[in-house]
């Protein structure tokens, strides 16, 4: 391995680490959130509600429960993780070894991303025991899965370092990303909305990423998928622009 | 000879518009023990954070052992080695893991961190501890396992900011004798610190730094010609102003 691999690999194994050693709270917490979702949701409402749009209700509610336990993930775990090592000033010791502004970020990236992977695998595993939950097209689900995880992985990281205090996080979270990810159609279709909500839903980002995931998982087609998929790459190529630059100036990290 | 440090007129202003370093230029020789000795605020963690990258001068140039300590860093950071004044141990880490993720941030292989680690958890009678969590460390333990830390890749260069500052008289005599040792086989310190006798015991050279200024540098005896005084306390005294300590006692 080269010095610069090196570097990378131990910046990735601080982040995994630190979510394995608390994995009650980091793992063990967002299962368990994710499989009420399921049983409320899915099972128990979804007993109700019988097919959505031609689909099982519980079918219909996996896709965007795995998607936003993914990115509820990445971006808690990259946004606490920046900010507590600021807090402590441990972050130091990455911030004046050689390491490279872009082999900091893709450490600090990937934290989340794989924190976001596993809770969703294990999701998606613990639902297809349970119904089956199909994967209509591969080709399409797991790059937008992937792209969804970096795209809210760099969002945390984006929010972590510019956090002064840990309610800076929860505002972020409560107030912004959960409500885009619930209005943005994990646990219903927009075309069940009466207006002006159906065209307002048009405008969260969130609701084409759901749009791209569950084309993937089921084949339900709610988006155009190929503009969806270009402009979730390019909203993740821009953060990653964003926090680049962040990490380049030292801006909100070196003084 | 390339000096292990070279500061040649950094200036750093922060966005408050405060300037911590007026035109400062310091030159540290090759395997030196330098003490930079300042009243609070003077402007010695802000030299220091711009030599480490932590902060980023506003103009000037900063070199280690000649290589570019600002714009093309890599080599420079990799020959420096810095225990700051405040503990800055990553809590979710144990002794080891805080030792080895060090050594892998400065590009460490494998086998050389764990033949390092071995070595400095012996040298700092850290081994019993190697695998509790930092933050049950006692306050000596924690500055032991900083200085460990910034001893981990071998620099060159290691700059302790106030190492011993909070310590026992026991631990602080064992960790000037650990530094002098490491000075000893040629590595280059530069030290920080309040306690005067510990700058006269162990550096062979001293600046004093004041609101952002270097206003003398020079052994101890220099220092006190200098200020026609006869000790280094003295010195320091004429330095911060013996009326403003008298007015606030």
């Amino acid at each position: 391995m080269t010095a610069r691999q090196i570097r990378v690999a131990s910046l990735i194994r601080r982040e995994v680490l630190r979510f394995w050693k608390i994995k009650r709270q980091t793992i063990g917490g967002p299962l368990l959130e994710t499989f009420l979702y399921i049983s409320v949701f899915g099972a128990a409402l979804g007993s109700r509600i019988h097919n959505l749009d031609g689909y099982r209700y519980i079918i219909f509610v996996i896709p965007g429960l795995i998607m936003m336990s993914w990115a509820i993930n990445a971006f808690a775990n990259n946004s606490s993780s920046i900010l507590q090592q600021k807090f402590s000033r441990s972050v130091d010791d990455q911030l004046s070894s050689p390491a490279s502004p872009t082999e900091l970020l893709i450490g600090f990236t990937l934290g989340g991303f794989l924190r976001g992977l596993l809770v969703s695998s294990i999701a998606y595993a613990a639902s297809y025991a349970l119904v089956q939950e199909p994967v209509a097209n591969a080709l399409i689900l797991f790059p937008s899965l992937i792209i969804v995880g970096l795209f809210f992985a760099q969002a945390g990281v984006a929010i972590g370092v510019r956090a002064q205090q840990f309610d800076d996080v929860a505002l972020y979270q409560t107030f912004l990303l959960t409500p885009l990810i619930f209005l943005g159609g994990v646990f219903y279709s927009a075309t069940l909305l009466p207006q002006p909500f159906r065209t307002l839903t048009h405008f969260n980002p969130v609701y084409y990423m759901i749009g791209l995931v569950r084309y993937g998982f089921i084949g339900y087609h709610a988006t155009n998928i190929p503009i969806s998929f270009g402009l979730l790459v390019l909203a993740t190529a821009a953060l990653f622009a964003w926090n680049w630059r962040v990490f380049t100036t030292g801006k909100y990290l070196r003084s | 000879m390339t000096p292990a440090l070279k500061v040649t007129d950094v200036v750093k202003r922060y966005s408050t518009g405060v300037e911590a370093l007026k035109q400062i230029s310091l030159e540290i020789p090759d395997g030196a023990f330098f003490g930079l000795l300042g009243p609070n605020g003077a402007g010695k963690s802000t030299l220091i954070h711009c030599t480490t990258g932590l902060a980023t001068p506003t103009s000037g140039q900063i070199e280690i052992f000649g290589n570019d300590a600002v714009n093309h860093y890599q080599q420079a950071r990799a020959d420096v080695g810095l225990a700051p004044q405040e503990i800055n141990i990553d809590f979710f880490l144990t002794v080891e893991e805080s030792l080895d993720f060090h050594g892998g941030y400065f590009g460490m292989p494998k086998k050389d961190r764990r033949d390092r680690i071995k070595e400095l958890l012996e040298a700092f009678s850290l081994t019993d501890k190697r695998d509790e969590r930092t933050r049950t460390l006692s306050g000596g333990m924690k500055r032991r396992l900083m200085l460990a830390r910034a001893l981990m890749h071998r620099p060159r260069m290691v700059i302790l900011d106030e190492p011993t500052a909070g310590v026992d008289i026991e631990l602080r005599l064992e960790l000037w004798q650990y530094i002098q040792r490491v000075n000893s086989e040629g590595t280059t310190i530069l030290l920080t610190t309040h306690y005067l006798e510990e700058a006269e015991q162990l550096c062979d050279r001293i600046a004093f730094i004041n609101h952002g200024e270097i206003v003398a540098e020079g052994t101890t005896e220099e220092l006190t010609s200098h200020y026609g005084v006869g000790t280094l306390e003295d010195a320091y005294l004429e330095l911060v102003g013996r009326q403003e300590l008298t007015r606030s006692v």
